[in-house]
């Protein structure tokens, strides 16, 4: 009911922050700003300066990554899209912004339209606002991937002149005093300013230094040829978390031929009920392929716990797992047995064939401990995609349940096509993705 | 979204180009300075109110009388600076932030005159 209240709260708070800026401009206006075509434009030029300018910096706030405060956003994986809907907006806007403006001094002449884009003297702010201007090009093209699919490692680290761009945007707004009234203007950019700083201090100073646990790899098996369940146990303090959260996990073996140092998200796949934690990885980039062989006793940072996957409460619930997106699930289950509860748990688990059932033996064995918990395999190669008449043949009542679904993005939209399409009410269709987190 | 901030990405950089590109390729318009005339500041002085308001801006003499319900600001911060020289106001605007290009070359369409030197 808490975490429901604040829920709401963090919403609505985000969309006055997001709204304040544009309401104040819209108080201000007058009828100079919109008598003719060409100050309609000019004051349009302005209000996508500021809005773009808004979305930039809120974006820039959201990147921090609390463990608990995520959840208030329905899990990092929603806070993070999120970021991602906020920074397109800003590059839709403030691309709009220049061009907007140059257009109104069109009106004039088209030397004044020029000089709008390129002042030849002066024109200090606007020469900081090209650069921000580009450096958001260069930071976002991946983002969207402008130029084919990035690399995750340089993606990030191109992703780091996000800061570069919010100063000079910065520099821009304060060098113009006509974007909001005096007072507002501090106040508005200085506020949403700090929170962005406050961010990303948090996130890169405070949260390395504070917010990692170290735990030495205590065991490790393998379910499949290219995946890998390391087993950690903590050196001092343990992580306590919720099942099916994810952390952020940094290897610290120098014999590793990748990722050294390098954080990425994993989901946990163990019970918070036994003593270490254990973590499920499959080979999908450098780092985690390298990771399968980790050695024994190394060194491992955990920051989180993140995500807001499953309720506290258990319902009637429908599971729909594609290959390694069984892992939340499995961490469930487990947690289920651990605690020695009855569920109300259908779980459809979709793979390719039968040596990529990942856990599928433990999974069988979960089935029949756990009173109301009922495994369904899916094999592809067998059945083809996924339908709607083997969603209803498993699970007859699947309108009355809390569907949760995890795999890759495919599969994901094709449940929820399919469960929208069987009568499964859209806010109980609940789906965690991992995409560029 | 990729492909809508990719077609805002290009489009941008059409439209941006596109007016550099045609101003650039614009005939240079004759110069008129020549055949203006020239104005004294005590001349400029005897056109000093709303109804009437000529100023002198960077060495140049300008009639803005028309202008004057124009501007974004309400006319009294205009009309002090009728009949005088208004290159500061037109610099600062009074908290030191210069005028954006687009109203200096609209200013050009207010122009009478050369200011004369004493």
């Amino acid at each position: 009911m808490m975490l429901a209240n604040g829920k709401r709260l963090a919403r609505a708070l985000l969309w006055i922050l997001l709204l304040l800026p544009l309401l104040l401009a819209l108080l201000q206006v007058q009828h100079a700003d919109v008598a003719n075509t060409r100050a309609v434009l000019n004051w349009l030029g302005r209000l996508t300066g500021i809005a773009g300018l808004t979305c930039l910096l809120l974006a820039a706030a959201l990147i921090v990554r609390v463990p608990g405060f995520d959840r208030l956003f329905g899990g990092l994986t929603h806070l993070w899209r999120t970021h991602h809907l906020l920074g397109a907006a800003a590059l839709l806007l403030l691309l709009a912004h220049p061009l907007l403006l140059a257009y109104s001094a069109a009106g004039v002449s088209l030397a004044a339209a020029a000089q709008t884009l390129l002042p030849a003297s002066g024109g200090l702010a606007t020469w900081f606002g090209w650069a921000a201007l580009l450096a958001m090009m260069i930071f976002l093209a991946p983002s969207f991937a402008f130029f084919g699919e990035p690399d995750y490692q340089r993606w990030k680290w191109v992703h780091s002149v996000s800061g570069v761009a919010v100063l000079l945007a910065l520099a821009h707004t304060l060098l113009l005093a006509r974007s909001l009234p005096a007072p507002w203007s501090w106040i508005v950019w200085g506020g949403l300013a700090l929170l962005a700083v406050a961010a990303v201090t948090y996130r890169f100073v405070i949260s390395h230094r504070l917010g990692r646990l170290s735990y030495r790899v205590s065991g490790m098996s393998h379910p499949a040829n290219n995946v890998v369940e390391l087993s950690l146990t903590a050196e001092e303090r343990q992580l306590k978390y919720r099942a099916g959260q994810f952390v952020y996990l940094t290897p610290y073996d120098r014999s590793l031929p990748a990722g050294y140092g390098e954080e990425h998200p994993y989901t946990l796949s163990s019970s918070p009920l036994e003593t270490g934690l254990r973590i499920t990885i499959k080979d999908l980039g450098d780092a985690s392929r390298a990771i399968q062989h980790i050695s024994s006793g190394a060194l491992v940072k955990i920051e989180g716990p993140y995500g807001d996957f499953f309720p506290d409460k258990i319902g009637s619930e429908l599971w729909i797992a594609g290959g390694i997106g069984i892992t939340p699930f499995l961490a469930r289950a487990r947690h289920f047995a651990a605690s020695g509860v009855a569920a109300d748990v259908k779980l459809i688990f979709c793979v390719q064939d039968e040596p990529r059932a990942l856990f599928r033996e433990e999974l069988q064995e979960l089935a029949r401990s756990i009173e109301g918990f009922a495994l369904t395999m899916h094999f592809f190669y067998r059945e083809g995609p996924l339908t709607s008449d083997f969603l209803r043949s498993h699970c007859a009542d699947l309108a009355e349940r809390s569907a949760y679904v995890c795999g890759p993005s495919a599969l994901n939209a094709l449940a929820h096509h399919l469960l929208v399409g069987a009568g499964c009410r859209r806010d109980r269709i609940h789906t965690e993705e991992f995409v560029l987190l | 979204m990729r492909k809508l901030t990719y077609t805002a990405f290009i489009a941008f950089w059409a439209s941006a180009l596109t007016l550099i590109f045609v101003h650039q390729l614009q005939p240079a318009s004759a110069d008129h300075s020549e055949e203006a005339s020239s104005y004294t500041l005590e001349q400029v002085a005897g056109h000093g109110s709303e109804q009437d308001c000529w100023m002198a801006i960077d060495g140049k003499v300008y009639d803005l009388t028309e202008y004057l319900p124009l501007h974004p600001t309400p006319p009294v911060v205009l009309i002090p600076w009728c009949g005088k020289d208004a290159t500061e106001g037109m610099r600062t605007k009074g908290y030191g932030r210069d005028h954006s290009p687009a109203a200096w070359a609209e200013l050009e369409q207010y122009l009478v005159g050369t200011l004369a030197e004493e």
